[in-house]
Order: structure tokens, then sequence, then C-alpha cells
């Protein structure tokens, strides 16, 4: 036997089984002639049995046969059939219907080969499961926007809507929507993409997201359109909660009284609001580089945020202005960022114009207060001084009359005596009211401070009082202040605390102390006494209001005057006495507030340490 | 018997003045030598009015006449508060008290501004030897 031979045979004999699909032969009557082993592995014994019992399960011709079809026009043809398998089991399957031509043209068989399709009907089920499944609404429409297919997310949330018009069933709206994104696709067959709004099934408003695209039916054409929505409420809920903070921070930095200005990472200006603007004198429109406000702003303020400072503040500052000017500003500036990204610097300027000249007014003002006090002590300084010329004028004129010479004599000498006080009385008003031009050297605070208690150490020690000097444990930087004047201010202050011992009943006991010593800047004298009581109560009172020509001389203009050259350096001078405690005095100089040092031109004092009091 | 005349004055001048004044007009003039001791030169010296400043530098005329009232031996003798400042409005109602700080204390019988003329001062002291003793 040659090989071809055996070919043939076992083609005859075993390939019709071999072939992995179902084939079978059938005759006229529908009878199965022959058929495969995976013929009978899909739908069991098949002998002695009609095709359309076996594919089946029918005791009748099926009514579309298409084998009746093929066996009368003898064309092959390839149909989709439904049948069950010999387990019962529903089968999809592609049947080939070949007939089988004698010679003679007769057709007495088909050949009927089947592939079954069960395997892709599984992915059809998994592309449903994947329709109702997928975490957006889905509905499929027809060109009226009936719904003729709707995703489990849709049944959820709006009911049974297929056959219902979409915008009725998914907005409650009884005419289709202006802008309907279905509508374009049908016009166009492209893909459209809008968003909406719908009514939930709890009656509130859900903004959608939404999707239309054309499902292509076997010739290309379209009738349906496929609508594929996301909830977008809760991203719309964030956005307009943005949009709503950006609002409100805007309003409140375009309506701040205060200029506020940013810059981002690069320098470029991001805020810049109206008073900002004012400050700085930069119209609204002109765009503004971040460049010009670095020289424009206190020098320093943005080198110090680079240089890795967090925030800044400038209490007593000033800006430049394009128009060349400064104007006196409080800063304060601070770096932006958020979590490790840095997002650039933010300032926020106040305008001190206003309160420097309201505090030259209230300097003017209490000057002309301490005016109108010194006239009012002038007066009173003046009716003592004239009491005492009337006193010296009776003694001289009844002298004269009793021709007494020790009388007249004394007369005499208190007419002299008195016209001198008047005239010592009229200098030392004259140089408290001309005042003296601040000149502020540096030097050191405490040296002031040794100085005056070394000046009053001996009267002290006379009186029997202790005057001690407590300087600060670390020495304080110097800084400009005029020697001379402060130190007739403590000069002034401890006179007074060694006289309110003095008037004390507890006198062997006075204790004065000067203590000088700084904290945040500010450099303070306080000048402490032991003397207390109501009668320096009663004193002080009258001391601070009045003028005197009484004691040591001067005395009723030292605390006018102490105060005035305390103003003039930009400090403030306090006062706290407690009954039975004594009283304190204390001068505070903020370091930003003192004096610049005077100009070269003007003549530095030759010793500051030398000073005549 | 002429009145006394008690002067509680640091300024020598004025004191000298008063003392003129008051002599040449039939007064007798006290002096104490210094603060200290005005009270027991009153107890001593009896006399009818304390003629008192109330401001001296060592201890002011109010805590002299605090020491003055509270003694009980000087209960009957008359205080007259002599000053150059203006004294503060309604001196002889509640102003007093308020300048001492303490309302137990009662008042003077009588303020004295100073700028003295010679026929006003005379005639305030007279007034005040002629009232009733409280």
């Amino acid at each position: 036997m040659t090989s071809n031979t055996f070919l043939d045979q076992w083609i005859r004999n075993h390939f019709f089984d071999a072939v992995p699909i179902c084939a079978a032969v059938i005759d006229r009557d529908y009878n199965l002639l022959y058929a495969n082993k995976t013929f009978e592995d899909v739908y069991g014994d098949w002998r002695n049995r009609k095709c359309f019992s076996a594919y089946k399960k029918r005791d009748q011709p099926c009514g579309i046969c298409k084998g009746s079809e093929a066996f009368s026009d003898g064309i092959s043809r390839v149909s989709e059939e439904t049948g069950y398998d010999q387990s019962g089991r529903m089968t999809r399957y592609i049947k080939h219907t070949i007939p089988v031509r004698e010679p003679n043209g007769r057709i007495p068989y088909l050949l009927e080969m089947s592939i079954d399709i069960t395997e892709a009907n599984q992915v059809q089920r998994e592309r449903k499961l994947l329709f109702d499944e997928v975490p957006c609404h889905i509905v499929l429409m027809d060109r009226q926007f009936r719904i003729v297919r709707a995703n489990k997310k849709v049944r959820e949330n709006f009911g049974e809507v297929v056959g219902q018009y979409c915008f009725e069933a998914l907005k409650g709206l009884g005419l289709p929507c202006e802008d309907c994104t279905a509508r374009q696709t049908f016009t166009d067959g492209k893909i459209h993409v809008g968003t909406h709004v719908w009514r939930s099934g709890l009656g509130h408003p859900v903004h959608h997201q939404v999707t239309t695209l054309p499902v292509p039916n076997e010739n290309g054409t379209f009738d349906v359109v496929m609508e594929m929505t996301i909830d977008v409420s809760e991203t719309m809920e964030l956005h307009d909660r943005l949009n709503r903070a950006h609002h409100f921070m805007e309003t409140l930095i375009h309506t701040a009284i205060d200029g506020v200005l940013a810059m981002d990472e690069t320098g470029n200006v991001t805020i810049l609001n109206p008073a900002a603007r004012r400050l700085f004198g930069i119209q609204e429109t002109t765009p503004v580089s971040g460049t010009s406000l670095t020289y424009m702003l206190p020098e320093g303020a943005i080198k110090r945020l680079i240089d890795g400072d967090e925030r800044v503040f400038l209490p007593d500052s000033q800006i430049q202005t394009t128009t060349g000017e400064t104007c006196p500003v409080r800063l304060s500036g601070a770096r932006l960022q958020y979590e490790d990204q840095p997002l650039g610097m933010a300032f926020y300027i106040q305008d001190l114009t206003t309160l420097h000249q309201l505090e030259q007014q209230k300097l003017e003002a209490e000057r002309l207060a301490a005016v109108g006090q010194t006239v009012a002590g002038l007066a009173h300084g003046v009716k003592n001084l004239i009491t005492a010329l009337e006193g010296g004028l009776y003694m001289l004129s009844s002298g004269m009359q009793k021709a007494n010479i020790e009388r007249m004599d004394k007369g005499l000498d208190m007419l002299a005596r008195n016209i001198e006080r008047i005239s010592v009385f009229v200098k030392a008003f004259l140089g408290f009211a001309k005042g003296r031009h601040i000149r502020a050297w540096p030097c050191a605070p405490a040296a002031i401070a040794a100085e005056v208690v070394d000046l009053h150490s001996p009267k002290a020690h006379r009186l029997g009082i202790e005057l001690r000097n407590e300087p600060a444990e670390t020495d304080i930087p110097e800084a400009p202040i005029d020697y001379e004047s402060m130190l007739e201010c403590l000069t002034n202050l401890v006179g007074n605390a060694i006289d309110a011992c003095q008037m004390s009943d507890r006198c062997a006991d006075g204790l004065v102390r000067v203590r000088t010593f700084e904290e945040r800047g500010v450099i303070t004298y306080e000048v402490i006494d032991n003397g207390c009581g109501m009668d320096y109560e009663v004193k002080k009172k009258v001391f601070t209001n009045f003028f005197t020509t009484k004691g040591t001389g001067g005395t009723g203009l030292g605390l006018l005057t102490t105060k005035k050259i305390v103003q003039e350096h930009g400090g403030i001078i306090e006062m706290e006495t407690e009954p039975g405690q004594g009283t304190t005095f204390r001068i505070r100089l903020p370091r930003s507030r003192l004096p610049k040092p005077a100009s070269n031109g003007d003549a530095e004092p030759s010793n500051p340490s030398y000073h005549q009091v | 018997m002429a009145p006394k005349i008690m002067i509680v004055e640091d300024e020598p001048d004025i004191r000298l003045y008063l003392m003129a004044v008051l002599e040449d007009n039939g007064f007798i003039v006290c002096i104490p030598s210094d603060d200290a001791s005005v009270c027991s030169m009153a107890q001593q010296e009896r006399p009818d009015l304390i003629l008192l400043d109330i401001l001296m530098p060592r201890r002011s005329g109010v805590s002299i006449y605090r020491e003055l009232r509270s003694n009980p031996n000087l209960s009957g003798t008359k205080i007259a508060l002599f000053s150059g400042m203006d004294l503060e409005p309604n001196m002889e109602t509640g102003g007093f008290h308020r300048l001492l700080g303490d309302d137990t204390i009662s008042p003077p019988d009588g303020f004295i501004p100073k700028g003295i003329r010679v026929g006003s001062l005379l005639d305030a002291v007279r007034t005040l030897l002629e009232a009733p003793t409280r």
C-alpha cells in the first residue's frame, strides 16, 4: 500500500472523527446518517435521530430551516443557531450548511458543521456584568431619547426607566434638554461630553459629567446612543467651596485697610492690594515687578526671609514710594509654604503716617500742657516771691518809722535776697521754656547712672540715706543718648527720692536705689525709694502740678524738665507708688525710638563722662 | 493778755515778715526751732492760734497738722493753714480731706492764702481768734 493510499484510507476512516468541530451528514428527511465524535460528545447518541431532535431536542422540524433552504437552492450558508447539548444546557453555535451534490446535480445530503460559540457568550455575560457594575450610570437611548437599556446603577437611583424619555426619567423634565449631548451625537455621530444636573432618588440635585457615543450596528450606522455619566457632585462642591474661600480671601485682601502683598518663589508679584498700591503710590493698572518692590520695602525685609527667617516684624520702619518719598510703616512678613513646598512670601504693611501725626500732636499737646502747668507754677512762685518782697518792704518801712536800723537792714537783706531769687527763677524758667537741643552720642547707659549716684552720695550720706547704684549684670551696649540731659533727668529723680526719704517718718532706714537694665530693646532706669507715706503723696501731688521755689531750688521744674528730656529721647516716664512701700520712677527708652546720633557737624562733647550738674 | 500766735513756716523771710507784722500789732509770736519741736512747743506755749504752712520740705504741714490734731492736749488750739499755692476748691468742705487722703481728721479752723496784705492778714487772724473754740 502506497503512502497516498494510506492517507486516503486514514482520511476516510479517521479524519471525520478527528476534526474539533461538530460534523454531521443528513438526508432530505433530516435523518442523521453520519456524525463525528465531537458531535456525539456534544449532542449525544445521534443514530436513528433527526437533526432537529439532536440539535434542538425538538419533535418537529424547525420553523425556519436552513437545511431545507440549502436542499432547495443548493447554496452553502452560515447561520447562528441556538440548541441544547445532551445535558440540556443551551448552546449557541455557528452552523455551516454545505449541500453534497451528486454528479447529476441532485442534492441527497447536507454536510453540517457547527462551531460552539457558548464560550463567546461568556464574554457577553462579562460585558453585561461590566455594563451593570461599572461605577457610573449608563443608558442606551434611541433617536427619540427613549431609554432602551439602563445599567444597574441607573435602576438603583432612578428605578425602572426603560421605555421612558431620558430627560423625563433622569431630570424630571417634560422636554429634551437644550444642551443635550445625545442629540449632538445623533446628529454628527461623534462623542460628546457635557455636564448635567440630574435629580437624584432623594430629590437633591446631582452634578454629572456626561459622555455620549454612538453604538454602531453591523452595517456601520447607528440608531442607539450610549450615555455614560459620572457623578461629579463632590468635585463640584469642592470646587464651589474653593471658589467661595477664594472669593472670601480676595475680598478681605482687597478691602483691607493695611497693605497686603505677596510674591511667589520666582519673585513674581501675586498679590498687591489697593491699600498697598496706595502706600507705594502705584496706579491700579501699573504692573509691578518683585524687583521694584524689593527696593521699596524696608531694607533687609525680604533678605531675612530668603536667608531662612520664618517671619519678620518691623514695628517702626519705612518704605519708599514710587515718588521717592518715604512712608513710616509697621511691617510684618512671613515665608509661605505648604507641606515643605515653598510658596513665596507675604507682607502686611500698616501705614503709620496718621499715627505718627497723632503722636506728634500728642507730644505737642503734652508740651503745651507742661507750659500751662509751668505758667501756673510760675504765678505761684511769683506770689511767694512777692510775699517775701512785701515782707522786705514792710521791714524796711516799719524800721524807718521806728528808726530801727537793725530792722531796716533785715528789710534790705530780704529785698536783695528775693530780687536775686527772682533772677535765678527767671533764668531757670527761661532755660526750661527755651529747652535744649538734644544731641545724642553713643554712650554707655550704665555710666550715667553711676555718675549720678557718685554725685549724690555725699549728700545722701550726710542725711543718713543709703544711695545704691544697681547696674545690670551684663553690660548694656552703647546707645545714642544725650548724656548731659539724661544725667539731669536722673539727678532730678534721685534728688526727689532723697527728699522723699527725708520727709518719711522712717528717714533712718532711707534707701534710694538706681537700677539700670535693658529688656527686649528697652533701656530702663529705675529710681526706687522707700520714703513713703501720705505726706510724700501730698507733696508729690503738689510737686507734679505746681512750681515751687522752696527747698534746694528749681525742684518744681525738675520733673517737667525730666519728662521733656525723656520724651525727646522717644521714651516715657512712669511712676509707681505704693503706700508704705515707697515710690519708683521709671524711665523707659526703646532703642528703636532713640534719636539718631548727632551728625559729624555737631561737636562731640570732649569728655562725655564729665559733666557738672 | 495779748493773744499768742505760733508760726510754723520754713521760709525765713516770710517767717520774719509774719512775725514783724503780728508783733507790731500787739500779738505775742512764738516760733519752733525745727519741725520736730512743733508739737512739744505748742503744748508748752499753749498758743491761741497756730499758722501752719502746708508746704515744707522736711515734714509737710499736713504731717505736722495730723500730729497736732491727734494730740488731746491741743484739742482746743486753733489752727489755720497757710499756703502759697492755690488750695483745692472747696477746701473748707471735702477738699481738705482729699488733700489728706484721710477723712478722720477734722479740718483746720481757717485757711489763709499767701500774698499777704497786712490788713487782710490781721483781719483774718482776729476773726479766727474771736471765733468760738470748737
